[in-house]
């Protein structure tokens, strides 16, 4: 995937992600429902490709309003990739030279490694986890499981350890399937399967879109590095 | 603005450590009182999770999921208000969690004329050993409906 390419689609869908955050925002008080139809609209631009560069701006500015008014993230770990993916977006349509685009959507596709590696890594050391023990208390007393019925998993600690397996597994191997480009594919594939299933699961719908939004910087980077 | 850019900081230089422990789990409960002296152990979790989700509903919560993300934002806040040492955070937490229990006290259309104050408390769900145990951690002061109404 080219860069203009990797970027135009970074664009569309980081604009479908902020447009699904927003609009579930359109429910709460007043100041809240201000910030997030300003940002919609912005979205519709970014989306539309009408000035992106500015609007891309002014994302991250209004970003700036909405961890002041929660004080941090809203939603975690999704509203912190959906403001890396946006500083980066920002940093890559400002950036003065070739190269200093590449520097920073390189950095995006880092962190996308980086965000299943590490999430890998602090599993596979920790012993509740390779003993399926800590899956066992996610779905036991946690406050993700969207159900009560979900919470009777708990009951299969076979089937959760060898999920666990799975789960630690693939985030380790991740780095890996930069190796050729049909295998990248195979383990984005996975990692959006993965994802959908969280959402399911833990209603964790947001990692989902945003995730995929930042997928076309890794097949950039894959193409860039191995595809020469 | 030095303080927007320190909450911007995790994000460009994220950490990635999910789910690395499992951390006790707070739950948020509340209750309605009459007055100030009322002493009644009357405690409802806040929006407890349903008996079971059709899969039709768990690929619309694809799309459409306000009120189970604003529940993750509260877990976030109870979790500010045991762990985080500024005092700031802490009453900016025990503010959403009142103004976003009393949106849903007016969604539902409860009736709080004659149970103006409404308190909440944090319960953390841990497990000891092999027995799972809850704590309460934090008992909120009063807040007074009624004044904000009229």
């Amino acid at each position: 995937m080219n860069m203009d390419v990797a970027i135009r689609v970074t664009e569309i869908l980081l604009a479908l992600a902020f447009l699904q955050q927003s609009v579930e925002h359109l429910v709460a008080a007043k100041y809240e429902r201000t910030l997030f139809a300003l940002r919609i609209v912005l979205s519709l631009l970014l989306l539309f490709g009408i000035a992106t560069q500015w609007v891309s701006l002014l994302l991250v500015v209004l970003g700036l309003f909405v961890l002041r008014r929660f004080q941090g993230p809203y939603n975690g770990g999704s509203d912190r990739m959906s403001l890396l993916i946006l500083c980066c977006l920002c940093g890559v349509l400002f950036a003065p030279t070739d190269q200093w685009r590449e520097y920073i959507f390189g950095y995006l596709a880092l962190q996308l490694v980086l965000s299943y590696f590490i999430s890998g890594w602090v599993k596979i050391t920790n012993s509740e986890w390779r003993n399926g023990r800590a899956l066992q208390d996610v779905f036991r007393f946690s406050a993700y499981p969207v159900s009560e019925a979900l919470r009777g998993w708990a009951r299969y600690p076979r089937l959760l350890c060898f999920m666990s397996w799975m789960v630690m597994m693939f985030e380790i191997l991740f780095p890996v399937s930069l190796l050729t480009q049909s295998s990248l594919i195979a383990a984005l594939v996975i990692a959006a399967i993965f994802h959908f299933g969280n959402a399911c699961l833990f209603g964790l719908n947001r990692f989902f879109w945003v995730w995929l939004a930042a997928y076309p910087s890794i097949l950039w980077l894959q193409d860039r590095i191995f595809g020469m | 603005m030095l303080q927007t850019l320190k909450l911007l900081l995790p994000a460009l230089i994220p950490s990635w450590r999910f789910f690395d422990t499992i951390a006790p789990s707070p739950r948020i409960e509340f209750r309605l009182l009459e007055n100030e002296n009322q002493k009644a152990d009357i405690w409802q979790e806040f929006r407890p999770r349903p008996a079971n989700l059709s899969i039709l509903t768990m690929l619309k919560r694809m799309f459409w999921n306000p009120y189970w993300n604003e529940s993750l934002f509260l877990v976030s806040c109870a979790e500010r208000i045991i762990n985080n040492q500024s005092e700031q955070s802490r009453r900016h937490s025990s503010q959403e969690i009142f103004s976003r229990i009393q949106c849903e006290l007016e969604r539902e259309r409860t009736d709080v004329t004659t149970t103006p104050y409404l308190q909440f408390r944090l319960v953390f769900v841990l497990r000891n050993d092999t027995q799972i145990e809850q704590h309460i951690t934090y008992i909120s002061a009063l807040h007074n409906l009624g004044v904000e109404a009229s």
